[in-house]
């Protein structure tokens, strides 16, 4: 019996543009040999997973299912990349692992790649520990989910009681309004002008400019307890960010990586493109497909002197994009360059900042994990976002807040940041959190 | 302008360009806990701007001033009448 018969999942979605744009950098890693495009999520626990209750779970979810038997299509002549379904009948495998190391993650778990003609586009893993703890891990393509995303199928997986996994309408992308082609060409001529100015030649990326590719990735998470979050909360706001830590984080990450340069002469303006959740507020859905939209900050020496300062640098910024809707528009550019073959639009993006497409990476997952007090019914003690390993510039920062308690997972690649750095990357970090300097 | 116009031109403004069609806010609804981040702050001043021709000085943007329509609409008021 099929399960979700009478829920039929779609055959055919599209990719959006910031999908397409990921299967671009999926492509730029391939080429370089490094980094792997794949993200996951780490649940704790302080008792040990059973691997039939888990399969057992996850089998009612049809948006797992759905994960499982899709395959990307790249169609020809201008057509657009879509995921197409079609029901083989496969499940989730779970992988089991015993680790000795209390927490940490197995390197077969978090080197194994999902590449876009994998079998599945969803993996995941139980770790379980000599205590009697264990971790329960899933890991995605970055082309199909972004980290609102995996938020909403955490939400989906806890309800499938209530739903029985049988109301998939809110996980898929609705079809889109259409653009006039008049529109688009406009658009695309303001926004190619504005990132040719935000992105011009010299930046200074963590990489430097003789890094051609790196394997060699490896994650270090910091976390802070609850009274430590609260005081990092009370220095955002005095050092202006005001409506939300956000800005700050990625003010004191600048500063951080900026020390770094400084300490290897090798500082300038910082390039930071951001993505930020696209979707309209308290929505559901989609849960499928990465709906992000991009701020772009260039940050100067000047604009570097303090956080106080490169935090209003930012806000003026932000608010400058959202008044001219630059945002929107480069949400557009990136919809219309679905049509182009992927080595065109590979050869597009990667002329501009010499291959560099950032000083560093960044993302934030806000308060959307700040809740998830369990999964099936068992109680998390603590949960992280292991981002994908994109190189260059081989340095991301992913912040996630749970329970009140932020903990930032740093990816790196070994190739471009030494021991010594990281542990003054670490040191630089916490300071400036804390005290802003 | 009254303080019930303002309250409803950016209650309108919010419903139909930030949140998501099913959620409704009236003027005592917490702002934040209807899904308002930062950056629909800064939507929401540069929308406030258009509007009524006043900038929100940097002494108004602090939480209090954003956490309701009606204590938004008052800070609009009072630098309405400033301007």
């Amino acid at each position: 019996m099929n399960l979700f018969s009478h829920s039929p999942l779609p055959e055919k979605i599209p990719l959006s543009g910031s999908d397409c744009f990921h299967l671009v950098l999926d492509k730029h890693a391939r080429k370089y040999n490094a980094g792997d495009n794949v993200m996951r999520i780490v649940f704790y626990f302080d008792k040990s997973l059973s691997k039939p209750e888990i399969e057992e779970r996850l089998s009612h979810s049809a948006l797992i299912h759905w994960l499982c038997n899709i395959r990307l299509v790249t169609p020809p002549f201008f057509r657009k990349p879509y995921w197409k379904y079609t029901d083989g009948g496969r499940k989730i495998c779970v992988h089991e692992h015993e680790h000795a190391e209390e927490f940490s993650i197995p390197e077969t778990v978090l080197n194994r790649d999902i590449p876009i003609d994998a079998e599945r586009f969803i993996e995941c893993d139980i770790v379980r520990y000599p205590t009697g703890r264990s971790v329960l891990s899933l890991s995605w393509n970055h082309i199909l989910m972004d980290g609102r995303g995996i938020g909403m199928l955490v939400n989906h997986l806890n309800e499938l009681d209530e739903t029985n996994g049988l109301s998939p309408q809110d996980h898929f992308p609705v079809a889109e309004k259409r653009t006039g082609i008049y529109r688009y060409i406009r658009n695309m001529y303001e926004v190619k002008r504005f990132i040719q100015d935000s992105s011009r030649l010299p930046i200074a990326s963590i990489a430097g400019k003789n890094a051609k590719s790196s394997k060699h990735f490896s994650n270090r998470i910091i976390y802070f307890t609850r009274e430590e979050t609260a005081l990092i909360d009370q220095a955002a706001f005095k050092h202006g960010a005001r409506f939300g830590a956000n800005l700050f984080y990625l003010s004191c990450c600048a500063h951080a990586v900026n020390l770094i340069n400084s300490q290897r002469g090798t500082e300038g303006d910082l390039w930071l493109p951001i993505p930020y959740d696209g979707r309209l507020k308290g929505s559901k859905g989609p849960v499928i497909s990465n709906f992000v939209a991009y701020l772009f900050y260039r940050l100067t020496s000047t604009e570097l002197l303090d956080v106080k300062t490169t935090v209003g640098s930012m806000n003026r910024q932000m608010a400058e994009q959202l008044k001219t809707e630059m945002s929107r528009k480069y949400n557009m550019l990136l919809k219309m360059m679905r049509h182009f073959p992927l080595w065109l639009y590979y050869f597009l993006i990667s002329r501009t900042g010499e291959g560099n497409f950032s000083s560093f990476l960044y993302s934030s997952t806000g308060n959307n994990f700040n809740q998830v007090n369990h999964l099936f019914g068992m109680p998390v003690k603590n949960l992280t976002i292991y981002p994908s390993s994109t190189f260059p510039p081989g340095l991301t920062f992913s912040f996630l807040r749970h329970h009140d308690a932020l903990n930032i997972n740093i990816a790196y690649s070994s190739d471009i940041l030494s021991k010594f750095e990281l542990d003054f990357l670490e040191e630089k970090m916490r300071n400036l959190l804390f005290a802003g300097c | 302008m009254d303080q019930q116009q303002i309250i409803n031109d950016i209650r309108q403004y919010i419903e139909t360009n930030i949140l998501s069609g099913d959620i409704k806010i009236n003027a005592d609804t917490v702002l934040q806990d209807a899904g308002i981040d930062s950056f629909s702050i800064v939507e929401i001043i540069l929308f406030i701007e258009r509007k009524y021709g006043v900038a929100i000085t940097d002494d108004k943007l602090v939480p209090e001033n954003f956490r309701t329509l009606e204590s938004l609409s008052l800070t609009v008021l009072e630098l309405m009448k400033q301007s």
